[in-house]
């Protein structure tokens, strides 16, 4: 059976056999540039139209139908007007800034998919601190938003800013502490070392209940941190007009929404890596038949199979909830969440400790 | 204690009504005959439905004798608040040789009206209603001004 | 020149780059974002000499944490976005001077120590050891200062509760 690390190390020999040393590394970075924009750009098309999809059946509405069969060219349709509409900058803007942010917030998103392993072999750039790299980078994009928000010189705009960096910097404590607990149960940062300590089974059945506790609130902070319904509070259409990216048009505004769907996409990867395997299939220690059957199924199957499913949850969020208050929102996180994930911390690390874990 | 009860119990409670609101939307999700849209342009005229209480715009019921009940009280035009509705009557001599006003035309703005219904709330003889018609748009202005009376109608007489 | 060193030199001015125009720069956010890309070069030159945990760390703490609390406490203050006045020339010539000195100070101590080459194997940059040295008491062990670090983080959590519960009966 071919694999996808046989084509990858394929691609790798033929560059090497037919260029020089240095000609060749650039190539492979090249590549590896052009399969993770390509990546990025459609899970964004394939995800807008699903969310749209699912919106409208949550909500007993058709959704997208009319661009091509069931809508389905509508995500497409959608990128290239915005590509083709007008850049508008306000007056007043500060514009270097402004021209910046949606950049900003765009490169961040790709740096942060550098350390995930989507199948067997396939890893840009296999880290020993991956999870924490993970979580650092996408600290920053917090940035590109208060960039945003500032330099439009508009007060919905400001406050869009000062909400999703209240509530980023705020979540991303709970949703540290609960990616710790999986740290400290595996024993390693690196991605592949807690993909392939989870052989015997996922984390989340292996952990006991401090995992699954992690898990939901893993899920719970993931949603806030890509600004999501129920706290989409930093774009508040029906208050802030759009918040942060009141201001922005054409392709900086479509930066903008790729970069909130890859934040969603990463965080997405990031919670099936620690807590669902990964790429590893769903094995069962002891059923040595049903664990050859299931590695069958390609690992990348198997990840992109997770990932839509942690997509599907999020999505299920969004158009399920109500958007939350913004006192509320903080007293969820301080009151409740940081609390049980310090405590649940505890505990993963008392288990861990005794070897109840298996 | 009672407080950390209140905090767990909370807790419990949040999720359990987070899994009521998911399973309602997730029942909407897999039965998709209970969508609601309808695809208007397409079913023009066939499974099109249209609420009968819609208000559309203001129609004057004629019968079969072309008659209609409308007595030209002009409440109506009193009652409109944007002034969409233009009563003009005449008066007229009965054969028995009384005095009488009656209807001539009934003039109908109808890109003046905000279809509020205060006419028919004011009409005493139920002479106009609501109908559901509601494809208005037109390339002319023209077509905004309507006569309601039909040409050569006349008061219905009282049943007695 | 090999690859790894324009990559430094790259980063390497411009961090310098930035932090110049951090402190030249008349308007208080350009400031702070220009702080924020200096942060980020100096993490790049910890990611080229292979150190990722403190790469990470370095845009956990700096970026992620210090500079966003910069540009909230920006956005939260009066009229910050406009542009400030001109030093005066008498503080530009002071600051001038003391920041001078300062560079003058650490060029001389570098240019003075010398900088021998070893053959000892590298430090084990897993993060299991790293952990370990952190709770070390031994030799290269970290107990002390971790645990002071950690007094001081508790006294500030406590101080942020004194501050946050004041009694309203004033």
């Amino acid at each position: 059976m071919i694999s996808l690390s046989d084509i990858t190390q394929w691609i790798h020999k033929m560059l090497f056999q037919y260029l020089n040393g240095t000609v060749a590394y650039g190539a492979e970075l090249v590549l590896a540039g052009v399969a993770v924009i390509a990546l990025v750009v459609a899970m964004a098309i394939i995800m807008v139209y699903a969310e749209r999809k699912f919106a409208g059946f949550f909500q007993m509405r058709w959704g997208p139908n009319r661009v091509g069969k069931w809508g389905t060219l509508q995500a497409i349709a959608d990128t290239v007007k915005l590509m083709l509409k007008e850049c508008i900058t306000p007056n007043n803007a500060d514009k270097p800034m402004f021209k910046l942010a949606p950049i900003i917030i765009t490169v961040v998103g790709f740096l942060a998919l550098a350390p995930f392993a989507f199948a067997k072999g396939i890893v840009l750039w296999d880290m020993n601190i991956g999870v924490f790299y993970v979580t650092a980078i996408s600290s920053l994009s917090v940035i590109g938003i208060l960039m945003g928000g500032w330099a439009s010189n508009n007060k919905y705009s400001l406050l869009g800013a000062l909400r999703s960096g209240a509530q980023i910097v705020s979540y991303e404590l709970s949703a540290g502490l609960s990616i710790a607990a999986i740290i400290v149960m595996s024993g390693s940062m690196s991605l592949n070392d807690i993909i392939l300590a989870q052989t015997d089974g996922w984390w989340i059945l292996r952990g006991h209940i401090p995992a699954i506790i992690a898990f939901v609130i893993s899920i719970i902070a993931s949603t806030a941190e890509a600004n999501r319904s129920p706290f989409d509070l930093a774009e508040g259409e029906q208050e802030l007009t759009g918040g942060y990216h009141t201001e922005y048009s054409g392709i900086q505004f479509a930066l903008f929404f790729l970069a909130e769907y890859t934040t969603m996409f990463i965080l997405a990867m990031l919670n099936i890596t620690l807590f669902l395997g990964g790429w590893m299939p769903f094995h069962i220690p002891g059923l040595t038949v049903f664990n050859h059957i299931m590695d069958f199924i390609p690992g990348i199957v198997w990840f992109f199979g997770k990932t839509f499913f942690i997509l599907f949850l999020m999505i299920w969020f969004r158009w399920t909830f109500p958007r939350m208050r913004i006192d509320k929102l903080l007293k969820l996180e301080w009151k409740y969440l940081l609390p049980i994930s310090i405590v649940n911390l505890l505990f993963a690390a008392f288990i861990t400790l005794m070897g109840w874990h298996f | 204690m009672r407080s950390i009860y209140k905090y767990f119990y909370d807790i419990f409670h949040g999720f359990y009504s987070l899994w009521t609101g998911m399973m309602t939307t997730g029942y909407y999700l897999v039965h998709p005959k209970k969508i609601l849209t309808q695809e208007y342009p397409d079913n023009r005229g066939t499974t099109l439905y249209i609420a009968e209480r819609f208000h559309g715009e203001v129609v004057m019921p004629h019968d079969e004798n072309n008659e209609h009940r409308c007595t030209a009280c002009s409440l109506c035009q009193m009652s409109c608040p944007n002034g969409s509705i233009e009563v003009k009557s005449e008066m007229i001599e009965t054969p028995e040789g009384k005095k009488k006003k009656v209807l001539k035309q009934w003039i109908y703005h109808i890109d003046l009206c905000t279809f509020c219904g205060s006419c028919i709330d004011a009409c005493p003889s139920d002479a106009i209603r609501m109908s559901n018609e509601f494809e208005h748009a037109s390339y002319t202005k023209d077509a905004f001004l309507k006569v309601l009376n039909k040409p050569g109608s006349k008061l219905k007489s009282k049943e007695k | 020149m090999s690859a790894q060193a324009i990559a430094f030199y790259i980063l390497g001015a411009l961090a310098i780059v930035c932090s110049a125009l951090t402190i030249f720069s008349r308007m208080i956010f350009r400031s702070a974002i220009y702080l924020l890309f200096s942060l980020i070069s100096i993490a790049g030159i910890y990611f080229l000499m292979e150190m990722d945990f403190i790469a990470a760390l370095q845009i956990m703490v700096y970026v992620g944490g210090i500079v966003v609390l910069i540009i909230f406490s920006i956005f939260l203050t009066h009229r910050s976005g406009d542009k400030l006045p001109c030093a005066l020339t008498k503080r530009s010539l002071i600051g001038g001077i003391i920041a001078l000195s300062g560079l003058a100070l650490s060029g001389w101590i570098i240019l003075r120590n010398t900088f021998t080459a070893t053959n000892k194997p590298a430090v084990d940059l897993s993060i299991r050891n790293i952990g370990r040295q952190m709770l070390d008491y031994q030799q290269h062990g970290y107990v002390y200062p971790f645990e002071i670090i950690s007094f001081l983080i508790l006294a500030a959590l406590i101080g942020c509760i004194v501050i946050a519960v004041k009694d309203k009966k004033e």
